[in-house]
């Protein structure tokens, strides 16, 4: 690595690496520091998302190289390094959740897998199946009676009845042949992991596994065996988690949830002891000290006590994209790292914006730690698929100043008001003299001219000269494009039935132009029926024959069958013809 | 006795007095009795170039090619304030595009149509082949090619029995060394052989594009003639500059009217360097140009025209105005200054001045539609009531094409709005889209109207249409958001306000709007 000094965030970091093509796609809860190897030096652990549909994988970093890479078969949803035995050397096992199981690696080889216990099937729709396998009803009557069962039921339908109900008619039976002799089981998924220290708050501490599930439960497992130690059930499918404590001890497992809120568990009770509501969902959630720190949806960080009780909140200038804490115990300490979705990190303290770092791309995953023999190292990797290795300097310090706003900016910008001139004054005095003499003059014109505008309006009505049709049976609009050089055009009618229920039919439209100066591929055009609030582009060509640079007008007519007179009407300006045609 | 005058001298007062026609026909006829006189053809051949003579410092339209395939602009992201491409934000604080409103190139519309002010710079193909590019609005042509066809038809018509000069067989070289005929020579290539029909017969190799054949001979004889003038004399210069102008070669042109300049300080040369430098989009150069100009010339009207037209192509009306001020100055009855002063007035909320300059041009006889309806807005919002409405009446008795009727009948409907009678205002609007369909503004408008009236499709429709019309104006995106915010439909609503925005990021009301949104997709 070669630091290089890096400007705008006021020279606290170093930048070590930046690949901008590393091709890694991950977030926050994906990426781990680990010393996988037991030699001193920190690896970088990644779960990498490929494409999200294929070329999943579990890469590990070395300074700036890519070490190792290994297959993922699902998605990662989590991935968390952890001691799970008290050998020596103490290197740290690998535990990737993804799908319904926890793929366990120990020195880069899988070791272990732990697939979560499954769920109570319904018994409605086991007999139905069973029902299916003797051959009593077919595949319409099934789905039938499993649709009354999905809308009733307390226990839900398990994934392949879902999947069945979903499919066309024609490929149910096909489904049933070949799912109907394996029994049904009902699984859910990991959606988010985290570590607990077992006894002791060591360092290199055997760590039990904490993971949350998509049917809203949270289990605590024991490292050596995989048996479930714990199992606690929330209101809501878990987010994001944060774990602290010792399992033998007390631990306090905070949790943000689909809902919006967030519960913090405790050790004696299955049952969340405190909640919190929060005003929009949250995408961030990190413990500082004793204190929650959550990012919302509403471009906001909030502070939380860990019994649930507001401290703050800090208005952002853009979306969160990731969090992060960054923990620094040598020098003691603590802040929350803040990926914003304009292409910044911020890091706070509390509510104290400390300091920036602008990036070239949005981030999307940060984690703070120590990597290679580096202690403060942030590592961070963009939405383009870059990773970014950035080290805190030794100097740098961040300090704390409450940046207590004075009145707004906005208070000190004069306003460009025009003084008003002589000429004005004068003209008010005029007002003011001939007040009433003024008002009559008025008065005479308007009425002039509201005779004249009915009497053009209805002169326009009458020859439905307006490019919309105001007709309570027939409400139309149209309006009309002209492309090209010449000396073809393409004429592009747009019309829109603007009743707002009902279709409209029968109708056409016919043009009226010079034959001199045009020729028209289709003078006479029949419309389809006409579905409310759409557009219907109907179009031609026209070619104009002269080649004397002139133009006309074109008339549209759109026109009911049965009816002599045109609905509406538009002028079409030509544009001259500036092509020659080559004879 | 009768005593005949001599025909020449006929023909050379004919000429003096701007009958071209007669002069042409006499000297026509002296030439059948005697074909080498040289005074009767060179008078012809002026004759002939004045029918069909423009002012090549006025007129630039930018065509479509030239505008989409350019070629020999320097940067293609110029820095702002450097280039007429990027009209970007208003410099020196004029009125904002909620104020005063935008052409389709982002550009504040100004009091004067000239060819280049509605134009401007398409942002896609698409946006310039578009409609409104008719013959009777000033939006960009196809290429600069499309105007000299017209032309040449023009010229076509004044000798319909076929060429007055074969040019094919015509020997240049011998030309070029006659002074006397040469320059008139000249002329009538340029000016008036621009047809391209006329000769498409005789040359068969270059048929494509023959009126390119006719500038290369003249091209040709300017060349000539400038070696045998030693390369001293300017006119040549000039002339062979405005060759490469017109075919495109601007470093080329640039370099004749600097060369041209060193021999002899003409305002034209000036100009024509100028038009070089803006089309080159180096606007800078061209107002330094200028103020060099000024030095040997101050005061010169059309230079303090040219500096105050850049500066209001680039947005920056305040130093525009201040420059038409100075042209005022020098000259008082200069139409364009009053108009563009008189506009900046009004949008910047002094109407009784604009009003003031308004009347000026009606006092030295400029009587046409679109001033009087200039008159009526002035009067209305100067509260001056009662010579409102006669304004508005004698601009639709003075109405010369449904577009203008259109935009009196739009603005009549603009004052409808501001007395509260919306039954007025409803019908005006209407007429003004019977008038003309493609009325962006008429059409938010009537929106806006059909959505009191509660009809909230129409409503929709309508505020679709404008938008589609008139890609540059952030009104009816703007209305759309709020239609689709009250009925609900917060998904439409968010994506309009973002057009809002594109088309005009300055604009407060949007930025609420999308705030106000932002908040509502967050909450719970």
């Amino acid at each position: 690595m070669s630091p290089v000094e890096s400007g705008g965030d006021g020279g606290k970091w170093l930048d070590a690496h930046y690949d901008p093509v590393a091709g890694l796609y991950t977030f926050s809860s994906c990426v781990d520091l680990a010393d996988l190897s037991g030699d001193g030096e920190s690896r970088l652990v990644v779960g990498d998302l490929g494409s999200g549909s294929s070329g999943m994988k579990l890469k590990v970093y070395r300074g700036t190289a890519l070490m190792s890479e290994s297959t993922l078969l699902d998605l990662p949803a989590g991935l968390v390094a952890f001691f799970m035995d008290l050998h020596e050397p103490r290197i740290p096992a690998v535990a990737v959740a993804s799908g319904p199981c926890i793929y366990v690696y120990k020195n880069l080889r899988p070791y272990f897998k732990f697939t979560l216990p499954s769920l109570e099937v319904n018994t409605l729709e086991q007999d139905v199946w069973q029902q299916v396998r003797e051959g009593q009803i077919d595949p319409l009557t099934m789905k039938e009676m499993l649709e009354s069962i999905r809308k009733k039921a307390d226990v839900p339908l398990s994934v392949r009845s879902l999947r069945f109900l979903s499919l066309e008619t024609e490929d149910m039976d096909e489904f049933v042949q070949l799912h109907k002799q394996q029994p049904i089981r009902r699984q859910t998924v990991i959606t988010c992991i985290g570590t607990l220290k077992k006894s002791t708050a060591d360092e290199d501490g055997v760590s039990c596994l904490v993971i949350g599930t998509e049917s809203s439960d949270v289990y605590v497992l024991d490292p050596e065996a995989f048996i479930i130690l714990s199992k606690m059930s929330l209101p809501a499918a878990p987010t994001m988690m944060d774990v602290t404590g010792q399992f033998d001890v007390e631990f306090r497992i905070t949790v943000a949830c689909r809902n919006g809120n967030i519960y913090i568990l405790r050790r004696e009770s299955d049952k969340p002891k405190y909640c919190i509501e929060l005003p929009s969902h949250p995408v961030g959630l990190v413990r500082v000290g004793k204190n929650v720190v959550v990012g919302c949806t509403n471009e906001s960080l909030q502070g939380f006590t860990q019994k649930g009780k507001k401290l703050w909140k800090a208005v952002l200038a853009a979306p969160i994209t990731t969090m992060a804490s960054m923990d620094l115990p040598t020098r003691g300490f603590q802040a929350v790292m803040v990926g914003l979705a304009n292409c910044e990190v911020q890091l706070y303290r509390d509510k104290n914006l400390l300091s920036r770092i602008k990036t070239p791309d949005v981030v999307t995953s940060i984690c703070f730690g120590r990597y290679g023999r580096e202690d403060g190292t942030l590592i961070m990797t963009t939405k383009g698929g870059g990773l970014m290795v950035k080290i805190l300097k030794r100097t740098a310090a961040f300090d704390d100043r409450d940046s207590a706003p004075g009145p707004p900016l906005a208070q000190s910008v004069r306003l460009n008001v025009p003084k008003k001139t002589k000429l004005y004054v004068d003209q008010t005095l005029r007002e003011r003299e001939n007040g009433l003499a003024m008002h009559r003059a008025f008065q005479m014109d308007l009425s002039r001219l509201r005779l004249a505008a009915a009497k053009a309006y209805v002169k326009a009505l009458e020859s439905s000269l307006t490019p919309m049709s105001s007709s309570l049976t027939e409400p139309l609009k149209m309006n009309a494009v002209v492309q090209g050089l010449g000396p073809s055009f393409k004429l592009t009618l747009n019309v829109q039935n603007t009743a707002a229920c009902r279709p409209v039919m029968n109708l056409a439209i016919s043009f009226l132009y010079d034959e001199s100066l045009y020729r028209m591929r289709n003078p006479y055009m029949r419309i389809p029926l006409l579905v409310p609030g759409l557009i219907y582009p109907v179009e031609t060509f026209v070619e104009c024959t002269s080649d004397k640079g002139i133009s006309d007008i074109i008339k549209v007519f759109v026109l009911h069958e049965g009816r002599s007179s045109p609905l509406l009407t538009a002028h079409i300006n030509m544009p001259v013809s500036e092509g020659l045609t080559l004879n | 006795m009768e005593v005949t005058m001599d025909p020449l001298f006929l023909a050379w007062s004919y000429f003096r007095r701007r009958k071209f026609q007669q002069c042409s026909d006499i000297c026509s006829k002296i030439l059948q009795d005697s074909p080498y006189d040289q005074a009767a053809w060179s008078l012809k051949t002026r004759a002939l170039t004045e029918m069909v003579y423009i002012d090549e410092i006025e007129v630039d339209q930018e065509g479509i090619a030239e505008m989409m395939l350019d070629e020999s602009s320097i940067a293609q992201v110029a820095r702002p304030g450097t280039s007429l491409r990027l009209p970007g934000t208003s410099q020196g604080g004029g009125p904002t595009q909620a104020v005063r409103p935008m052409t389709q190139s982002g550009r504040p519309i100004t009091g004067f149509v000239r060819p280049s002010t509605q134009s401007g710079r398409p942002g896609t193909m698409e946006q310039a082949i578009k409609t409104p590019r008719t013959a009777s609005t000033a939006r960009p042509v196809t290429s600069a090619s499309g105007r000299f066809i017209r032309l040449g038809t023009a010229s076509m018509l004044t000798n319909p029995d076929g060429p007055f000069i074969n040019l094919s067989r015509l020997n240049l070289a011998k030309y070029s060394q006659k002074p006397d005929l040469s320059r008139t020579l000249f002329e009538f290539i340029f000016h008036h052989e621009n047809d391209v029909k006329n000769v498409s017969v005789n040359v068969d190799y270059y048929s494509c594009n023959t009126n390119f054949i006719f500038l290369v001979q003249a091209l040709d004889l300017a060349a000539q003639a400038t070696e045998h003038a030693q390369f001293k004399d300017w006119w040549w210069k000039v002339q062979l500059g405005k060759c490469y102008y017109r075919l495109g070669l601007y470093r080329e042109a640039e370099k004749q009217f600097r060369s041209a300049l060193n021999h002899q300080e003409v305002v034209d040369t000036y100009l024509y360097l100028a038009k070089v430098y803006q089309r080159l989009d180096q606007p800078i150069t061209a107002l330094n140009l200028f103020k060099q100009g000024l030095d040997h010339f101050p005061g010169e009207v059309t230079l303090l025209t040219g500096i105050a037209r850049i500066h209001e192509e680039m947005n920056n009306i305040p130093s525009a105005t201040e420059y038409y001020k100075d042209v005022l100055k020098q000259d008082n009855t200069h139409v364009e200054a009053i108009a563009c002063i008189g506009s900046n007035h009004f949008y910047t909320d002094q109407p009784e001045i604009a009003l003031r300059f308004y009347r000026r041009l009606l006092q030295m006889g400029v009587y046409n539609c679109q001033l009087y309806n200039n008159l009526g807005l002035c009067c209305f919002y100067a509260q001056q009531y009662d010579m409102t409405l006669s304004s508005f009446e004698r601009a639709l008795a003075l109405v010369a094409n449904d577009e203008e009727l259109s935009d009196v009948w739009y603005n009549i409907g603009h004052v409808a709005v501001g007395i509260g009678d919306l039954t007025l205002a409803y019908q005006c609007f209407k007429l003004a889209l019977a008038f003309n369909n493609d009325h962006a503004e008429a059409y938010n408008n009537l929106a806006v109207l059909e959505l009191r009236k509660g009809r909230i499709e129409q409503s929709k429709a309508f505020l679709q249409t404008a938008a589609s019309l008139a890609p540059h104006m952030y009104e009816p995106h703007f209305n759309l958001s709020i239609l689709s915010e009250k009925i609900g439909d917060l998904q439409s609503s968010y994506t309009a306000a973002q057009k809002s925005e594109d088309t005009f990021p300055e604009h407060v009301d949007t930025q609420q709007l999308l705030k106000q949104l932002r908040q509502h997709f967050a909450v719970l």
